[in-house]
């Protein structure tokens, strides 16, 4: 503030107005102690905006704000308005409601292709912030509809494409722009990103085939073996529901579905095992067998019985040491027992020859495996319970 | 040949403006000139009518237009042709633009005609300068081709040869080298083009010429273009790989299925397996290409390979892949000064190779028609069997009822 000059006269009384100042106190001026929070509230000088503006409480920012969607503007100017009130609340990562503004400039319809194609392209990038790859992809084709030149489009089509795993549109999109503008870095990288992923789909895609053919053809050779050696499979009531359901004959599915007789009905409610018929390297059949103990209503399971093993060589072992702890009279030894299985259409029982390999049972002319899974039931020769037991009962000894 | 009345007769009726029957017998006429060395070689002193041809390809008669493309087709495949075509007449000025035209019916024939003009460097700097002249990139060249239905009345697979051919040049390569654009990876993926094996040959051609240039390889290799798979796709078979061996390959090579079919060309397997051994060339190529197992694809394909050329071809590429690597200042293989007398002896070397080759080529024939006749009388025998048999029926000792 310049002095008055010495002896020059001041006609427009700025003096006596300043002068005045140096007396009044100033009203309504910032409290030492609150002045930064009442700084806050001027519109000029916020730091940051309220999410929701209340004319209430904040009648300046709303008078503001009120500007931007005057209605007298014309469409572009308020399309424009709100594409770059979308862009603001976009830089502040508040993707939400950059999308709310941006479809707000769309609904005015202005005529402005180029406007329209940045709003499109603008609400692209916004979906694909949120996640919303399907309507990103969606506002990218419709930008690119408008403007087919428009590069940032079509990076973000190929980009969307890409989140979506569509590799072919991928190169689709990428293709398309490189022919505007063959020397764009993003999209040269792009393509290359996406070629390279779907080459290693297309080798995922491979190794399934080769490794379900190999289950197949695995398969095909235990039911082949199976058949061969004259086991037969029952048919269970679910598998014969199924049968007649179906039209494939018995070449590819018929495979799979004796197959699935073997898995099906679980080897029991106790046997959770999930065990299976296997064939091993040297082509020989291992079978998950069930020892059933009716009078004290155990069981044993033996997951993999090799075919060519007998019977004697699984009892000296489970009942050669140690008895089972059911056996309260201790009577179970391997030289009293005796097996049979039960012919499930004539409920006869079949004694079975201790000596002799899992394989000659199963190939006997009455033995019929339910559920893959042959089970024989063991009692005690002589006994109280076996006498019982069989009392009533068709029974074929072995010889 | 003909007086030189007859000749000034001939090129008069050559014209857009004569009537259609004499214009069309005149076409006719040259293109059969064309149809043996002499007449090609009379025609080569002959450039107004050489011109005539290339002016009556826009001609409305449609047979009028075809021999006149086929009469050039023939005369470009003459090498003592290229000149005077290129010089004496406004052959490429005039076609060159229809060759990128989607609706232009005689594309394909364009592509023919130059496809073999570019066969030799010297017409082919000729073409280049042309189609650069044209406005018409490589890169555009290699779009279109690589853009299937571009032309709904061409095929256009010729362009692939002329890409071949084009890439002898060192500033041709410069285009398709470009790392700043798409340009060689778009044409890869054509390595297994199976409708067209010129098409197919065209592309591996390329790919051979642009490996000539080393300093391009570690990029070529890298997996900015990963050119490696494409090159072994071809070579590779149905034979199955244990889970081991497969993981080690490039992911594209992995769990081929059954069905899996090689390169049926033999002139094309040995091109590709040129350009793996270029590839050889920097200790790094070499490195790379053991790291990816390239060894059990060889393995495989040496087992099945009966061609005596394409076999020795792959032979030396095996040694560069199982041998030790070069002692100090001889890793690029490219770079390395050869002394005279070794010089000498690799020459004789070679000669000998290609002696052991023709005989081998040669007993291979001998077998291969051994093989046809004992197949031949083999099936003699069959029909003379089944005619014998027939006869009972009609003897006339047949029931009658």
């Amino acid at each position: 503030m310049a002095a008055p000059a010495q002896g020059e006269d001041s006609d427009d009384g700025m003096d006596e107005f300043m002068e005045k100042f140096k007396a009044q106190k100033y009203k309504n001026a910032f409290n030492e102690s609150n002045w930064e929070e009442e700084f806050n509230k001027v519109p000029m000088f916020m730091k940051t905006a309220p999410e929701n503006i209340d004319p209430e409480k904040n009648p300046d920012l709303a008078c503001i704000q009120s500007i931007i969607h005057d209605d007298d503007r014309t469409p572009e100017e308020q399309a424009r308005g709100l594409k770059d009130e979308g862009n603001d609340y976009f830089k502040e990562k508040n993707y939400k409601k950059s999308v709310v503004s941006y479809t707000e400039g769309l609904k005015k319809n202005c005529m402005d292709l180029e406007l329209n194609a940045i709003l499109y392209t603008n609400r692209a990038a916004a979906h694909f912030y949120l996640g919303n790859m399907r309507s990103a992809l969606n506002d990218a084709t419709a930008a690119k509809k408008l403007k087919p030149d428009h590069v940032k489009a079509i990076i973000r089509g190929a980009q969307c494409s890409l989140e979506l795993r569509n590799y072919v549109g991928v190169l689709q999109w990428c293709d398309e722009g490189l022919k505007l503008f063959p020397t764009d870095k993003k999209l040269l990288e792009l393509r290359a990103t996406a070629d390279k992923l779907k080459r290693e789909a297309d080798k995922d895609s491979r190794k399934a085939k080769v490794k379900a053919k190999k289950e197949q053809n695995e398969k095909k050779a235990l039911l082949a073996a199976i058949k061969e050696r004259g086991i037969k499979l029952l048919k269970t009531e679910l598998s014969r529901h199924r049968g007649s359901d179906s039209e494939d004959d018995d070449g590819h599915g018929g495979a799979s579905r004796a197959l699935a007789d073997l898995e099906l009905d679980g080897m029991g409610s106790q046997e959770a095992t999930g065990a299976r018929v296997f064939m091993d390297e040297q082509g020989v059949l291992h079978w998950p067998v069930l020892f059933l103990y009716p009078e004290h209503n155990q069981t044993d399971f033996i997951s993999a019985f090799c075919e060519n093993s007998s019977f004697m060589d699984h009892l000296a072992v489970m009942f050669g040491e140690e008895l089972p702890p059911w056996d309260t009279e201790r009577k179970y030894q391997p030289q009293n027992l005796q097996l049979f299985f039960e012919d499930p259409e004539k409920g006869h029982l079949y004694q079975v020859d201790l000596e002799t390999s899992l394989l000659n049972v199963l190939q006997h002319q009455r033995c019929f495996l339910k559920a893959g899974s042959p089970s024989f039931i063991v009692l005690v020769s002589g006994s109280l319970f076996s006498k019982q037991f069989l009392s009533g009962k068709k029974v074929k000894r072995s010889k | 040949m003909l007086s030189d009345g007859e000749a000034a007769e001939l090129l008069s009726f050559l014209n857009l403006e004569t009537r259609a029957d004499l214009k069309g017998q005149a076409s006719e006429y040259v293109l059969g000139l064309t149809g043996n060395r002499d007449g090609c070689r009379y025609l080569q002193s002959k450039p107004d009518c050489l011109q005539a041809l290339v002016t009556l390809t826009s001609d409305p008669s449609i047979a009028i237009v075809k021999d006149c493309f086929h009469a050039l087709i023939n005369l470009s495949a003459d090498e003592t042709l290229h000149q005077p075509l290129v010089t004496e007449t406004v052959l490429l000025a005039k076609l060159l633009p229809k060759l990128l035209d989607p609706e232009y019916v005689f594309a394909d024939r364009i592509c023919t005609i130059l496809s073999n003009l570019s066969r030799h460097e010297r017409t082919c700097r000729d073409v280049f300068r042309a189609l650069q002249e044209q406005d018409i990139g490589l890169d555009r060249l290699v779009e279109v081709f690589c853009n299937q239905g571009f032309n709904k009345k061409a095929s256009l697979h010729y362009l692939g040869p002329l890409l071949s051919n084009l890439t002898q040049l060192p500033e041709a390569r410069l285009f398709i080298l470009d790392k700043d654009r798409c340009v060689i990876q778009r044409l890869l993926p054509y390595t297994q083009y199976e409708e067209s094996s010129t098409r197919r040959g065209g592309v591996v051609g390329t790919l051979r010429n642009c490996c000539f240039d080393h300093a391009h390889h570690e990029w070529l290799l890298s997996d900015a273009v990963d050119i490696i798979p494409y090159l072994l796709l071809p070579l590779a078979g149905p034979e199955e790989l244990s889970e081991e061996e497969n993981e080690g390959l490039p992911v594209d090579l992995q769990y081929l299925p059954e069905d899996k079919k090689r390169e049926e060309d033999p002139d094309i397997r040995k091109m590709l397996l040129e350009t793996l051994i270029l590839l050889t060339a920097t200790r790094l190529g070499r490195q790379i290409m053991k790291d990816k197992n390239v060894y059990y694809i060889m393995r495989e394909f040496d087992r099945w390979e009966k061609d005596p050329y394409v076999t020795s071809a792959c032979e030396k590429l095996v040694q560069v892949l199982i041998g030790d690597e070069p002692e100090e200042g001889m890793e690029n293989l490219m770079e390395v000064d050869i002394p005279k007398d070794v010089q000498e002896k690799l020459i004789e070397l070679d000669a000998k190779e290609q002696e052991q080759m023709e005989k081998d080529e040669q007993e291979q024939m001998e077998k291969d028609e051994q093989e046809q006749m004992e197949k031949d009388k083999q099936e003699q025998l069959e029909k003379d069997k089944q005619e014998s048999e027939k006869n009972p029926k009609q003897s006339p000792e047949g029931l009658e009822r």
